[in-house]
This record gives C-alpha cells, structure tokens and sequence, in this order.
C-alpha cells in the first residue's frame, strides 16, 4: 500500500478517535447528560469489584513483596520499633494484637461521638486512589447499602470525604485532601464562630484555609468543624482539622491544616446518611 | 499487514482486559512517594512500535475507555491520552526508524510516559479539572515512566503475539512477531 494513503488512514483514525473522546469528556462534565457515563461507571464498579476481589487475593502476597522492597528503609526502622515494642509486651498480647487492633479500629469508627445524631453505614476501604491526578478511596457499600452521592464520610478522628460515585456495590470516596475538594468550617466559640473553607492541596499534604480575616481570632492547634451553613454540603459539627501553622498577612491569614482523621490509614470508614440539601 | 484479523482484535482485547485489571488491582498497591505505576499509559506506546500508529491509537483508545470506566477523572481523558500517544510512539515504526528494540522500547515507554503524564494533567486543567496540575507531577512522571520502562519488553512481546499468527507469546518475539 502506498505510504500516503496509509498515512491518511493513520490521520483519520487519529482524528475520529479524538473526536470520540472529547464528546465522551463533554458528555461527562455536561450535567444534563453525566448520568450517562456515571450510568456507565456503577456497573462498570459493580463488574470490576468482585474480579478485583478475587484478583487482590491472589496477588496481594505478591505485591506484599514487591512493596516490603521497595520500601526496605523504613520498613528496617518500623522493625527497630516493633522489636522495642514487643520487649514491653508479653506474648500474650502480641498474640491478640492483630485482631484487637482491627475490632478496636471498626468500633470506634461506628461509635464516633460526633455523629451520633446521624444513621452511619461501616465500609471497608478497597482501592486508596486510583488516579495518580486525585486523592480518592473506594469503599464496598455503595446504593444497596443507603450510600449515595454527596453524602459525607468519617472515620476515627473526624471528616475524611464525601462521595462523588455509587455504584450498587461500591462508593467512590473525595477525601477532603483533594485539590478540588473544599470544605466550609468554622472555628472559634461556638455562639459567636468565624468562618473559612478548607482546600485539599493533594494526598498527605495539610490543608489550606482561606477567606480568614488577619483579625479572627485563631491559634495553631485549634480544631475546625464544619459550619453547615445554609447550602454547606457538609452537616454542622464534623471535626475535619487542626490549626498546624498561620502566616500573618495584611489582609487576611495564611492557614494550614492538618487533617484530624490520618488518612494513611482508612481500612474502615463510616458513611453519614445525610444528604446535602438540592 | 494494515488489515485486523478477528483472532488479531481477540487476541489485543485478551491483553488489554489483563492490563486493566492488573492495574486496578497490583499495581494499585505498588505506591512509591504517594504513586503508582501506570500501565494504561505504557500499553498505548508500546503497542505503537510493535503495531504502528493506527493501531496503536485504536490500542491507546480502547485500554484508555476501559480505564475511564474505572477512573474518578473525567470520562475519556485516558483514552485520548492514549490515542494521541500511542499514534505518535508508533510513527516512530511507520518511519522505518531502526534500532535495537531492546533498547528503543524502554526508552519510548520512559520519555512517552513522562511526556503522557503531563499530557493528561495539562488536558485535565483545560476540561475544568485544574487539581490535576496540583498533583505531584515530578513523583507521578518518575514512579510511571520507570514501571513503564521495565514493563515494556515483556509488554512488547505479548503485545507482538497478540499481533501475530503465533500461539505463544514468547515465540512471537523469537521468531520476529513484531512485524506483524
């Protein structure tokens, strides 16, 4: 085949496929027709969730391995430190240790006081950020369970997300770390509070807090809460973080923010059944 | 050969379903300073040497849709990463550009994933998602250039017998399935 042709057969692959894809990414950030491709996405999860089960088993002692060498160093001084642990611990509760730490951590994340005024659902975290570009989790309850979008996610400690996809079986998590995240919050006494918004600035990376005034009255270490604000898309009195530094401008402050729940490690996450309002 | 057989189009499909859930699932759990390997961007460019630019595209397009699926980014990014560059890594083919690909590929997987990455966050900031350049670039563009590198000769080859009449994928590379 001569090459010309072949090249413009190359070309207009190229530019059909293109095309296709930019009508894709117009139907999906168009609110009118999103439903399609997140229509799309739930079954795709509800699919991929119980091969990726089925795979994970097989792999993950595998990718265990592949991780311990990686991260050799400070797997060496973890080790240093479980070894001084395990000099103060008798063998019986070494012993116990695995699995008191996983019903301690599974009760407390449905015993948190702060949404004791809410119906929770417990999930298990089954992928930690599937995009390089985001800062996302996937839990194993999704619409079957009550869980939908929008609805706000905790775990021990205080605010971790909300969720941006259900499928029937599965949930995408935004933790509050993302740089497209934002969180309305409030600090100081409860009667008279000052208002500001969290920004995610990406995983394992403080907060920033913005629209606070070089004269409210903030200190490093205290604590955020949500606002709930009329249209907040967070109900009022979740912790979320705490004060880590503040640099004084003219104007206003330059906060940053420490997550209260630790975000490298969601094993088990609870759901807020609370719908922000439409 | 510019034509797709149906054993052809079985075969690559085969791959690409394997590729998807081995980076959901394996290479999900691989994290280095915050990433992960990212085979969906090095499938396209290697299937551009051995298959050419068409096909690469239609390769970096299909593996890029199945990882849209799956992915919390906006629906058909991936795939039109992928077929940009799995078009232009093939053009190096379609060229008659001669090196050893034992070399030539790890390097156009290195510099063609690197380039993908930055490729996808600045093509997200243009369609609104402006946290994708917020991202720590220079750890995502090392973590997926190197995986990516040291994944594409095994890649290569099976990617070579899902092109060729071979039934093994090891024999396809020894007896030159790349040419298919």
């Amino acid at each position: 085949m001569p090459r010309p042709r072949r090249s413009r057969r190359t070309l207009t692959t190229l530019i059909a496929l293109v095309v296709v894809s930019i009508a894709l990414i117009t139907i999906d950030l168009r609110t009118s027709t999103h439903s399609l491709t997140s229509g799309l996405r739930s079954v795709a999860h509800d699919v991929f969730s119980p091969l990726a089960g089925a795979v994970n088993g097989i792999f993950n002692p595998i990718g265990d391995f592949l991780a311990g060498a990686v991260h050799y160093g400070a797997l060496q001084q973890e080790n240093q430190n479980l070894q001084a642990m395990v000099g103060r611990l008798n063998e019986e509760i070494a012993a116990m240790q695995y699995q008191s730490d996983r019903h301690r951590e599974t009760a407390s994340v449905q015993g948190l006081p702060f949404v004791s005024a809410y119906r929770t659902v417990t999930a298990r975290t089954i992928e930690l950020a599937p995009s390089n570009f985001e800062a996302d989790i996937i839990i194993d309850k999704g619409r079957d369970n009550g869980v939908d979008v929008g609805m706000p996610v905790v775990a021990s400690g205080g605010l971790i997300g909300q969720v941006t996809q259900a499928s029937h079986t599965t949930a995408t998590v935004q933790l509050i770390t993302d740089p497209s995240s934002s969180v309305g919050v409030q600090f100081g006494q409860k009667a008279s509070p000052y208002y500001g918004v969290a920004n995610g600035e990406g995983l394992r990376r403080d907060l920033t807090v913005s629209f606070v005034s070089a004269n409210d009255p903030i200190r490093r270490g205290e604590i955020l809460f949500t606002n709930g604000l009329a249209g907040a898309t967070f109900p009022p009195g979740l912790p979320v973080a705490k004060v880590s530094s503040i640099r004084r401008g003219s104007v206003q402050l330059s906060v940053s923010a420490k997550p209260i729940a630790n975000l490298d490690h969601l094993a088990y996450v609870s759901v807020v059944l609370w719908e922000p309002p439409t | 050969m510019n034509g797709v057989t149906p054993r052809e189009v079985v075969r690559t499909l085969l791959v690409l379903v394997a590729v998807v859930i081995l980076q959901f699932t394996v290479c999900l759990n691989l994290r280095i300073a915050g990433a992960h390997p990212d085979l969906v961007l090095g499938v396209p460019l290697v299937a551009g040497l051995v298959m050419g630019a068409r096909k690469g595209a239609m390769v970096g397009f299909v593996v890029g849709i199945g990882a849209d699926l799956l992915l919390p980014t906006p629906f058909g990014l991936t795939a039109l990463v992928g077929s940009v560059t799995g078009c232009l890594a093939g053009l190096v083919t379609d060229a008659g550009f001669e090196a050893n690909p034992v070399l030539l590929t790890p390097m156009v997987a290195l510099v063609g994933s690197a380039i993908s990455v930055v490729f996808e966050a600045a093509l997200g900031a243009i369609v609104g998602q402006q946290q994708m350049l917020k991202a720590d670039l220079a750890s995502i563009v090392g973590v997926v250039g190197v995986s990516n590198a040291v994944v594409s000769l095994p890649l290569r080859r099976v990617l070579s017998w899902a092109s060729s009449r071979d039934r093994s994928p090891w024999r396809s590379a020894i007896v030159g399935g790349d040419q298919a």
